[in-house]
């Protein structure tokens, strides 16, 4: 203080004063250090992990390549020995019949399991160089994980819920509902509601906020579903019934045929 | 002095069988057998007859007959997988000349209906001998509709009932059809149909059919007809898929049979009925556009958006398009543009808009046999589409 009001006062001092720039320096010298020093530490953990990025998409190239030539093979190989036709005449036509034929099934899921088996090696090499550039114990595998199982459960949701509008649509038209499209929507967005609140929960995203937003809104869709079938279409309801009843009396292939003249039903076998 | 002969007759059955006519009877009441059994005894001695009933047969209530029991199936509504197979090992078992096969309600077949089976099995003149009934106009729709037509045109034969209820065949008919249904007995698909005239169409052998009159058909024990008609439709789907290779090549089909006037039915209940049906066909071509536009070309949506706008007595399903209908679901269920299931059940609605325009067309005085023969032919003259379709698949609509 007194050497401050000295330095004010211009009185001589027992000591030379330092001039300010040198002070100023001093801070831009810390800085700059600092930020060099980040930006090393950064480069440095970019570098290190370069390999493990580079071994990922290797892995996941090479093994895309191996699943292409995998399946090209197993398709040629079970088109010559007629595998479908075999499995048909051996097993029979049985219940379960998928969009595709069980040889496309087969080469196609030969080629993803490929890709997956590259999928893993590769997250797996670069989680590797990650963990050992980082300071951190931090590792990004289980996070990715959980997002190659979001991403599943999505695409598994999708599906079912397209499968399940679809089968109810059907199913409603021939029953004779008139509100088949309405119930076929209906069960379609209650699977994708479903499907997207466990997908949100597999990567924990959003907590108990996403739990109860996915139970107010699937109550609600199932309540708004209850009322417009029960209460909102109640006559409606109750004409398609009794008319399915009428028309199961008249397509009910039990129903005994007259020999001849009036009044006889349908028989459709 | 006389003595008896301790020894017992070392004939196996296999000697004192031989050259007898299996007939494999369905389990049947008492009373019921017994008229069927003299029905049978009327036609062929009973020294020429075998009689295979499911269980312990009750051979001391019908001297005379000789019996063979078999091991009781699931009973079912047609003739299956498992039914074929024990019949040819019971023939093979026993030295049998020939197979009469006759399926559930056996006994409502009249005298003469029995009489001519077993005459037309006997005689050895066809390896297949699949009956011809008298039905109602409004009965075997489902046959009139798709199996006949479809069975016509692929497998140049004109055999009105392809799906087998009753049969008869030759032992090497019998073989054939074990070896197929032995496949799905392997697959625990014993109740699984077998389409037994385009086996013999694909064998090359001989087929006949034989006018039996009236006959109460068996129905399904599970009548509805959203589970029934897929079933089948699929059964038959399979069987054509499996046999391409067949009915690609270029046949001619044998000549047409002398129709036979049908009785009449009632124009009272025709238009309720008819309204039902067409209602039923709206909804679907309102609800199921854009399923059925997966498998059907613009022309023929075109074709049903003309018809859902047509209502009443001038519903008129046109037989070439309803021929194109049944080619392009073919295909589908090929390709496995849908799921097989969706597939089929989306076929129901037009075939009950088929069903419509066929009552229509009885209400109006036509000959039902005609109109059935009229889309039959047209199915046979739409067969180049579904080659084309079928060696050349696309993926989308043209």
């Amino acid at each position: 203080m007194f050497n401050i009001l000295a330095m004010f006062l211009q009185t001589p001092a027992t000591e030379p004063t330092l001039p300010l720039y040198t002070d100023n320096a001093s801070i831009w010298h810390h800085m700059s250090d600092a930020l060099h020093q980040s930006l090393y530490r950064v480069l440095s953990l970019l570098i290190a992990v370069l390999p493990g990025l580079l071994a990922f998409f290797v892995a996941l190239a090479v093994f895309t390549v191996i699943g292409m030539i995998l399946s090209a093979v197993m398709r040629r190989g079970l088109t010559l020995i007629k595998f479908d036709d075999r499995l048909v005449r051996y097993r029979g036509p049985g219940d379960w019949t998928p969009t595709n034929s069980p040889t496309a099934i087969v080469s196609r899921g030969s080629f993803w399991g490929c890709v997956l088996l590259g999928l893993i090696i590769g997250v797996s090499a670069f989680d590797a160089s990650y963990a050992t550039a980082s300071t951190l114990p931090l590792s990004l595998l289980p996070y990715l994980t959980h997002a190659v199982g979001a991403i599943f459960l999505l695409i598994a949701g999708t599906i079912i819920a397209r499968f399940l509008a679809r089968s109810v649509l059907i199913g409603a038209v021939n029953a004779q509902l008139q509100y088949a499209r309405f119930l076929s929507l209906g069960v379609k967005w209650l699977v994708l509601v479903l499907t997207a609140a466990m997908v949100l929960d597999h990567l924990e995203i959003g907590g108990v906020v996403v739990e109860l937003a996915f139970g107010i809104l699937f109550g609600g869709i199932v309540l708004t579903l209850s009322l417009a079938v029960g209460l909102g279409s109640r006559d409606l309801v109750s004409r398609s019934l009794e008319s399915h009843v009428e028309r199961s009396s008249e397509r009910n292939v039990d129903a005994p045929p007259p020999s001849n003249g009036p009044g006889e039903s349908l028989r459709h076998f | 002095m006389a003595t008896t002969n301790p020894m017992t007759d070392p004939t196996p059955a296999l000697e004192q069988h031989a050259g007898s006519l299996l007939v494999v009877l369905p389990e049947l009441p008492a009373d019921r057998l017994r008229g069927l059994l003299t029905q049978l005894t009327t036609s062929l001695p009973a020294e020429h007859l075998l009689i295979a009933v499911p269980g312990e047969p009750a051979a001391e209530a019908f001297p005379g007959i000789r019996f063979v029991a078999f091991q009781a199936v699931l009973p079912s509504w047609t003739l299956t997988a498992s039914e074929f197979m024990n019949a040819q090992q019971l023939a093979q078992r026993n030295g049998a000349r020939g197979i009469l096969l006759l399926g559930a309600e056996a006994d409502s077949l009249t005298p003469m209906g029995v009489h001519s089976l077993l005459t037309a099995v006997d005689s050895g003149t066809a390896d297949l001998v699949v009956p011809r009934y008298d039905l109602q106009p409004r009965a075997g729709l489902l046959n009139s509709s798709i199996l006949y037509p479809l069975n016509r045109a692929l497998f140049a034969n004109r055999v009105r009932y392809p799906l087998s209820i009753d049969l008869g065949m030759s032992l090497r008919m019998g073989d054939r059809l074990s070896a197929v249904a032995q496949r799905f007995v392997s697959a625990n698909q014993g109740n699984a149909t077998i389409w037994a005239v385009s086996e013999a169409s694909v064998a090359g052998l001989t087929i006949s059919e034989a006018d039996v009159g009236t006959r109460q058909i068996p129905q399904p024990a599970d009548p509805d007809l959203n589970s029934i008609l897929p079933q089948v439709t699929g059964s038959l789907f399979s069987d054509i898929e499996a046999k391409a290779a067949f009915w690609q090549r270029a046949r001619v089909s044998a000549p047409a049979r002398r129709l036979s006037p049908a009785a009449l039915s009632s124009t009272t209940d025709a238009a309720a009925e008819v309204a039902s049906l067409l209602q039923g066909f709206r909804l679907a071509y309102t609800n199921l556009q854009e399923i059925w536009g997966i498998v059907l070309p613009p022309n023929t949506m075109l074709g049903l958006k003309r018809l859902s706008l047509v209502d009443g007595p001038a519903f008129r399903m046109p037989e070439n398009l309803w021929a194109r209908i049944v080619f392009d679901f073919l295909i589908a269920y090929r390709l496995r543009t849908l799921n097989r299931g969706h597939l089929l059940g989306a076929l129901i609605p037009l075939y009950l808009g088929w069903v419509a325009s066929h009552v229509n067309a009885i209400a109006a005085g036509e000959i039902p046999e005609r109109h059935v023969e009229s889309h039959a032919a047209a199915f046979e003259a739409e067969k180049p589409y579904l080659l084309a379709r079928w060696r050349w698949p696309d993926r989308f609509n043209p």
